[in-house]
């Protein structure tokens, strides 16, 4: 069985973020698991995991936002709550008896590719630069690959 | 469902938040414990002390963070908040004679091993420092002064 890895790609700079970033990869290989061994209990384990991320992890993110002063914060919350309904609307399935993995393990990724590689990507540099000290050399590493891109 | 066993992926290798943290475990596991025997009261009382510990942890928690100008407070303090009004949800209804506590077991147990091992995690190399510091500052007795502040 081959396994979704984190891929640097997917990386903010910002360490607990990316940690929580992780648990969509484990979630995507879980139902993958579930899949394979035909054990709808996994998909009812991630659907758990899966409504607490949206509800933890958006609640992180977006005090981040808003303390950065992000102009795109508000846009961004409202993407999270789309998300929030629709593994609502799965959680709702899967309890109506519902096989819900396949759909499920398409959404999350493509939201790892749409929204943590991409929108989560946008909010970093603000959030980076609001919070004194931390991942100083991620923010150089940052700078450099900024100042390349435009003056190269 | 099982107990959580706590394992090495758990520790912030800071010894009183540790401690508090397999306080909160094995909180859950009495409620665990008590859930089958069909006994309201007894239900009612652990989950009261479950709660009423889970807040003085916080409250200590955030404390240290402060004091160690961990940067990430506020979005850390948020989960927590979300998190006593989630609960306080689910207390609402068992004292409206709803049967909960299955349904809060499982949000407890995902809630508490997700946030132990990403945002707990992230603090703990700050915070440990301070803590050293602070000790070398002040010596003996401080920390567990600090502690009964909170706990009581």
């Amino acid at each position: 069985m081959s396994y979704l890895q984190w891929s640097d790609d997917l990386s903010t700079g910002i360490a607990v973020i990316d940690s929580q970033h992780k648990r969509i990869i484990h979630y995507i290989n879980q139902l993958e698991d579930a899949r394979s061994l035909n054990e709808p209990e996994l998909v009812y384990e991630v659907l758990i995991h899966l409504t607490d991320y949206t509800l933890s992890h958006f609640a992180f993110e977006e005090s981040l936002m808003e303390d950065a002063g992000y102009v795109g914060a508000e846009i961004h919350a409202k993407t999270h709550d789309s998300f929030k309904e629709k593994i609502k609307s799965y959680a709702e399935r899967h309890k109506g008896g519902e096989d819900v993995t396949e759909e499920l393990s398409k959404l999350l990724n493509v939201w790892l590719i749409e929204h943590i590689a991409s929108d989560d990507a946008s909010y970093a540099p603000a959030v980076l630069n609001s919070i004194p000290g931390i991942n100083s050399d991620k923010k150089k590493g940052w700078l450099t690959s900024k100042l390349h891109t435009f003056f190269s | 469902m099982a107990h959580i066993q706590w394992t090495d992926d758990l520790n912030t290798d800071i010894e009183v938040i540790d401690k508090q943290h397999k306080r909160i475990v094995n909180y859950i596991n009495s409620l665990e414990d008590v859930k089958g025997q069909n006994n309201r009261a007894v239900e009612e009382q652990v989950l009261n002390e479950l709660v009423d510990y889970t807040l003085s942890h916080f409250a200590f928690e955030e404390s240290l963070m402060e004091d160690a100008g961990y940067g990430f407070i506020n979005g850390h303090k948020r989960v927590h908040q979300l998190f006593v009004k989630r609960v306080s949800g689910f207390l609402q209804r068992f004292k409206l004679g709803e049967d909960i506590t299955e349904e809060l077991l499982t949000v407890l147990k995902a809630w508490l091993i997700n946030h132990i091992k990403s945002d707990d995690n992230d603090y703990a190399e700050i915070v440990r420092k301070n803590l050293g510091d602070m000790h070398e500052k002040k010596g003996d007795g401080w920390l567990s002064k600090s502690v009964k502040k909170f706990f009581g």
